[in-house]
């Protein structure tokens, strides 16, 4: 057997941003993420967006699936099928990044095809080696990742930011 | 007399001198050279040694065309191997050196290696080095031929930037052609990118002193791209477009300095035109490598774009009415030129190092540069990487673009309109889509191409020293397809890709088999246009980044607890804690046994299935019945691929009528969600089924042992551990966060699975072990728990299952017989392979000798005559529980060999074992209760 | 690296796409009797065809399993289409 923990330099500390290129990426905690699928749930939830739909405020919903959104700091929710949905808190399950700063979407074309003249229903796609939920807040960028993916994501991030810069 | 700088003309900068050294000699140029244009400036001839005879070379042409000046470079401690001097910009305090040369190109002292080339021909090394064994020469041979060293000194932020973008119309070429294509689509609005490897846009323009509609080039060139820009147009200047693919996505290496790694871009572009010009072919002749045997068009940029004339007195040899403007321009420079018709008779190079003159027939001029021109050759390489067609023009002796992809477009010298005015409109056209007839051609040649059976060494490959005769010995020998030409004499597999080579070469065939030279075709033409740096492809994926894990909640925690970190199944886990690990492991396990083991179990999968039709789903998708399963229960079992063979294993718990949760393997967790989608979609009603994955909401925490429950009962849940029976699942309370507490077991001793939201982990695991460490637990990683199950008998998916393993292989056979309902795998579990009398079934294996642990992957094998494996060793541990080695394995007819004694090899050496079933410890399951 | 369209999310980058199946093959009835043969031409006859051809994908970030017509030879995309019978936005009406 094999001690690799030297080969992994231990998680980033997520709690300080990122910064260069003229460009910021800080973590956000939303108060709670929910995933909600149905048959008609972009009949029930109409503005739930897409690329490059603009988010604004605290509360919003993201198009994921032709029968999923993810609902940002929506109301509680009893887990389970309920009323013709599926639901399932998925607060922990998803880190947050925001990046601002006018080089933000060439940060993120560093890991993705993505292009504002190429709009999609969806706002999941693969960036960096993994899956993201990735749009437009205001005037920055948010991505929501898989938790355990976080630390590799950050890594990436950063190491494109010193590069741009 | 060689080459000199002109007091005027180029596009350098005179006013700035640049110091660098070459082959150990100081030379000076100017901001605006390259390598190659300062040395032919300071009168520099040999700049190189071939491949393979060590011959003499010189430059042959000013750009990606050169095949002949190829130095090591180092600039301020770093060093490049393989740099084209004609494309490596000149920076002040380089030092460069010629490769596959010693002591330096002027005099190297393989030289005399030429003197043998009768026996060095194509394939030598296949047919000489024969006996005994070609390893044996290999690398001698390998240390003799070859282009530059590395230093081994990786360079210091050598990362490439690799970036995505988009846009209407990519023009790839900026030159005349490509500046009006871009200007046009960008004032109609298009979104367009030009992208040119030069420096300095203009392309062919500085070649002659024609105006271009009425300006002088560099004034013409600077309105194209104010234009440009101004309607909103992006222009790349060096940066080659290496690379066509499909969809039109190009790839583009932009340069951004010596030492400094390129740029990577990955361009979709809606419509591309190449505009990438035309080539001059070299000419084949005896001795046409002598260093001073130029390409006319080489020349011709040496002087318009660096102000240098390459000789003074100077043959030119051109079949073509493309050499005209040039010779004036050449003439004007003060060089006295000679022109020769190849016509007039078979031509020889003269000279040594140097070029004396050339012969002609008859005919002997005396000259110090031989400037040829063989015809334009259309630069189509990014029109075929795009899978355009090439048509044969006889009336220019070249292979011009055909029929192609929508979304590509030619323009100009590429698409062999070799005339300004024509090729402007053409580009304009392209551009804009709008329709457009080529007019007449005013471009004349006379085809003359490589003639079999003439005297004297003739190069066709200047980079990789094939000549004329390895051509005719390929076609002797049958390698008569350009594919198997290319291979068998390696012409055109040089750095340079053939790009004067390659027309030489089939065109050479053509002659041999009386074909015409369209039929002969050409080979494939392959990204990337010029050699770019492998870390082009590489970027910010390096590291810990290259294939990067997933990472727990409680690393710090397990990190502060003196783990060791190893990877399982795409996540870094905690292996053991301790610094040594038998000891720890062994500590560990009889913890587990005797108290409780605390294991971060939160990679294990938490697939939620919902819905009206989730119990007639997951009763589909497992191989056991799920249907009949209580809300609040749990049970094992296997998911299969339709051909029947093990997927994944795991529990799945019912939390309500319509709601399960299914806990796959920890690795398997993305292909098990995957699987559930697809049989979801296809096949059933996905209106009635969603499945969620969760998996990374919550975080597991498992105690095991005979403590557990006391452990539990200690955590203030609101749930009664006591009560929880195994295989049942509840809800609590952890402080104000959901927790769920399953009973499930994996080591054979009573188990609790504790999962909060991840955010609470550091505090569950933290609460977990101030309870259980005064009862004697304490974390165990991986390897203990590897050693728990295996004591039970429980398999690892993929570690004691292999490709050909059914559930009733490790004794699950109760479904296959009963089941009623359709299930995936289901017919193939009746086949007569499955039915088999030798299936491998799992076992378990004793050793006599109670010191010797059998090696994982050791062979069962049969015991007399020749012998056969009948079977491996999955798992094999020493067991602290036992205090004797443990093992399963994979066995022919295993159930029927319980008792029996079996041989084993591994790697040389024989051991025995005594079958036993797999479960070694408890098998009446009495600890579970305990 | 080629352009695939998701029926829901729209063209996107290959990488984001995985091959599932051939269409056209209905599972059988494992409830009844399925000869060798047949379960074996379920399981395992693939057409692989040269030219235009019908294949099923899943777009791995929506999940969407679609059948793409695409040229095997020039790498055309001609067309994609849900696996649907029913799309959610038709049934909710
Ligand atoms: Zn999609």
């Amino acid at each position: 057997m094999r001690d690799d923990s030297q080969s992994w330099a231990p998680p980033p500390d997520h709690s300080q941003p990122l910064h260069g290129a003229g460009v910021t990426v800080t973590r956000i905690l939303p108060v709670r993420q929910t995933l909600i699928s149905a048959p008609d749930i972009l009949t029930r939830q109409p503005a739930a967006l897409g690329w490059p739909d603009v988010a604004t405020g605290d509360r919003y919903s993201l198009c994921l699936r032709r029968d999923r959104v993810l609902e940002i700091n929506g109301p509680e929710r009893a887990a389970g099928w309920h009323d013709g949905q599926a639901i399932s808190d998925i607060t922990d399950g998803l880190i947050v990044f925001e990046i601002a700063g006018a080089a933000a979407l060439a940060l993120i074309q560093r890991g993705t095809e993505i292009s504002e003249r190429q709009p999609s229903r969806s706002v999941q796609r693969l960036g960096f080696g993994t899956e993201l939920m990735l749009y437009r807040w205001e005037d920055r960028l948010r991505l929501h990742a898989p938790r355990a993916d976080g630390p590799a994501l950050w890594h990436r991030l950063k190491a494109h930011l010193d590069l741009m810069g | 007399m060689s080459g000199r700088r002109l007091s005027q003309g180029g596009l350098i900068d005179r006013s700035r001198l640049l110091r660098f050294r070459f082959d150990g000699r100081d030379f000076t140029g100017h901001p605006g050279d390259t390598l190659a244009s300062a040395l032919l400036a300071s009168g520099v001839r040999v700049m190189g040694r071939s491949f393979k005879y060590h011959r003499p070379r010189g430059l042959w042409g000013a750009w990606f065309d050169d095949p002949n000046a190829v130095f090591n470079v180092r600039l301020r401690g770093d060093e490049l191997p393989n740099c084209p001097a004609t494309t490596t910009a000149l920076v002040d305090g380089m030092q460069a050196r010629a490769v596959n040369a010693w002591p330096n190109a002027e005099n190297d002292l393989k030289g005399g290696l030429d003197l043998f080339h009768r026996w060095l021909g194509a394939g030598f090394y296949y047919k000489t080095f024969m006996w005994p064994d070609w390893h044996l020469f290999e690398p001698s041979i390998r240390k003799m031929a070859g282009l530059g060293a590395v230093d081994g000194k990786a360079i210091d932020g050598y990362v490439a930037d690799q970036l995505h973008d988009d846009c209407d119309l990519l023009v790839a070429g900026g030159g005349a052609a490509g500046l009006a294509a871009a200007r046009a689509a960008a004032e109609a609005g298009y979104s367009v990118v030009l992208a040119d490897d030069h420096p300095t846009l203009g392309g062919s323009l500085y070649q002659g002193d024609e105006p271009i509609e009425g300006e002088e080039p560099q004034a013409w060139v600077a309105a194209q791209v104010a234009a440009i820009r101004a309607a909103g147009g992006r222009i790349l200047t060096s940066t080659t477009v290496f690379g066509l693919y499909d969809h039109g996505l190009a790839a583009l290496a932009e340069d951004r300095g010596f030492a400094r790694a390129p740029r990577l871009w990955r361009l979709r572009a809606r419509r591309t035109l190449v505009a990438t010009g035309a080539m001059d072919r070299p000419i084949t002749f005896a001795d046409n490598d002598r260093p001073g045997v130029m390409s006319l068009q080489g020349a011709a940029e040496f002087l318009g774009r660096y102000g240098v004339l390459a000789g003074q007195r100077i043959a030119v040899l051109s079949n073509n009415s493309h050499s005209a403007p040039i010779v004036a321009r050449l003439r004007a420079a003060g060089a006295e030129v000679i022109e020769a018709d190849p016509a007039e008779g078979a031509p020889r190079a003269l000279g040594g190092k140097r070029l004396s003159g050339v012969q002609i027939g008859a005919r002997k001029i005396d000259c110090d540069t031989l400037l040829v021109s063989g015809g334009l050759t259309p630069t189509v390489h990014l029109w075929r990487h795009a899978g355009g067609k090439l048509d044969w023009s006889a009336e220019k002796a070249a292979f011009v673009p055909g029929a192609g992809p929508d979304h590509m477009l030619a323009a100009g010298a590429a698409n062999g309109t070799f005339d300004l005015d024509p090729a402007l409109a053409e580009a304009r056209a392209a551009a804009l889509g709008t329709p457009h007839a080529t007019g007449a051609s005013g471009y004349r040649v006379r085809p003359l191409w490589p003639q079999p059976g003439s005297k004297g060494r003739q190069w066709i490959d200047f980079q990789h020293d094939v000549t004329l005769k390895d051509v005719e010995l390929a076609a002797r020998e049958n390698y008569v397809s350009v594919e198997h030409l290319k291979r068998y004499t390696t012409l055109g597999m040089a750095a340079d890709q053939g790009k004067t080579a390659n027309m030489a070469g089939l065109a050479a065939m053509a002659a041999i088999q009386g074909r015409p030279i369209p039929e002969v075709g050409t080979t494939t033409f392959r990204p990337p246009f010029v050699p770019v740096p492998m870390e082009l492809y590489h970027g910010t994926r390096r590291g810990q980044a290259v294939n990067p894990l997933k990472r727990l909640e409680l690393e710090p925690q397990h990190r502060a607890a003196g783990a060791a970190m190893g990877e399982y199944g795409g996540w870094l886990r905690p292996a053991w804690y301790g610094p040594e690990d038998q000891s720890a492991i062994t500590a560990e396990v009889q913890a587990a046994r005797q108290a409780a083991g605390v294991f971060d179990g939160s990679p294990l999968g938490k697939i939620e299935v919902m819905g009206p039709d989730a119990a007639a789903f997951v009763n589909f998708i497992y191989y056991n019945t799920i249907a009949t399963l209580e809300p609040g229960h749990i049970r094992y079992g296997f998911m299969l691929r339709e051909n029947g063979l093990i997927f994944d294993d795991g529990v799945i718990a019912r939390l309500a009528e319509d709601r399960f949760l299914i806990s796959c393997s920890s690795s398997h967790v993305a292909g098990v969600e995957a699987m559930l989608e697809s049989w979801r979609q296809d096949g059933n009603d996905p209106d009635r089924i969603f499945v969620h994955d969760t998996t990374q909401h919550w975080a597991t925490i498992t105690v095991t042992g005979p403590q557990a429950r006391a452990i539990v009962a200690a955590l203030d849940t609101g749930a009664d551990p006591a009560t929880l029976a195994h295989m049942t699942l509840t809800e609590g309370r952890f402080g104000d966060s959901p927790l769920r507490i399953a009973r499930v077991s994996f080591t054979g001793d009573a188990s609790f699975e504790l999962s909060v939201p991840a955010s609470r982990a550091a505090d569950l695991w933290q609460a977990v072990l101030a309870a259980g460490t005064p009862l004697g637990a304490r974390p165990i990683g991986l390897e203990a728990m590897s050693v728990l199950r295996a004591e039970k008998g429980f398999i690892m998916v993929g570690k004691d299952t292999d490709g050909e393993t059914m559930p009733h292989d490790l004794g699950f056979d109760v479904p296959r017989r009963k089941k009623k309902a359709a299930f995936v795998g289901d017919r193939a579990l009746q086949t007569e392979a499955a039915n088999a009398a030798d299936r491998r079934q799992l076992v378990g294996l004793r050793v006599a000798d109670s010191g010797t642990v059998l090696p994982t992957g050791a062979h069962i094998v049969t015991g007399d005559g020749p012998q056969r494996s009948i079977g491996f060793v999955t798992s094999s541990y020493f067991s602290p529980t036992l205090d004797r080695p443990i093992a399963l394995a994979l066995l022919e007819s295993g159930q029927q060999r319980i008792g029996d004694r079996v041989q084993l090899r591994h790697l040389g050496q024989s051991l025995s074992a005594t079958v036993t079933a797999p479960c070694a410890l408890d098998p009446e399951g009495e600890r579970l209760n305990a | 690296m080629q352009l695939f369209p998701c029926p829901f999310c729209g063209p996107r980058n290959e990488r984001e796409f995985h091959y599932v199946a051939e269409p056209g093959k209905t599972r059988p009835d494992t409830t009844g009797d399925i000869t060798a043969e047949d379960w074996a031409a379920y399981l395992y006859d693939t057409k692989n065809e040269k030219g235009p051809v019908r294949e099923v994908w899943m777009h791995l970030t929506c999940r969407e399993l679609f059948v793409m017509e695409r040229d095997s030879v020039t790498m055309d995309v001609l067309g994609s289409k849900t696996l649907r019978r029913t799309l959610p936005a038709e049934g909710a009406a």
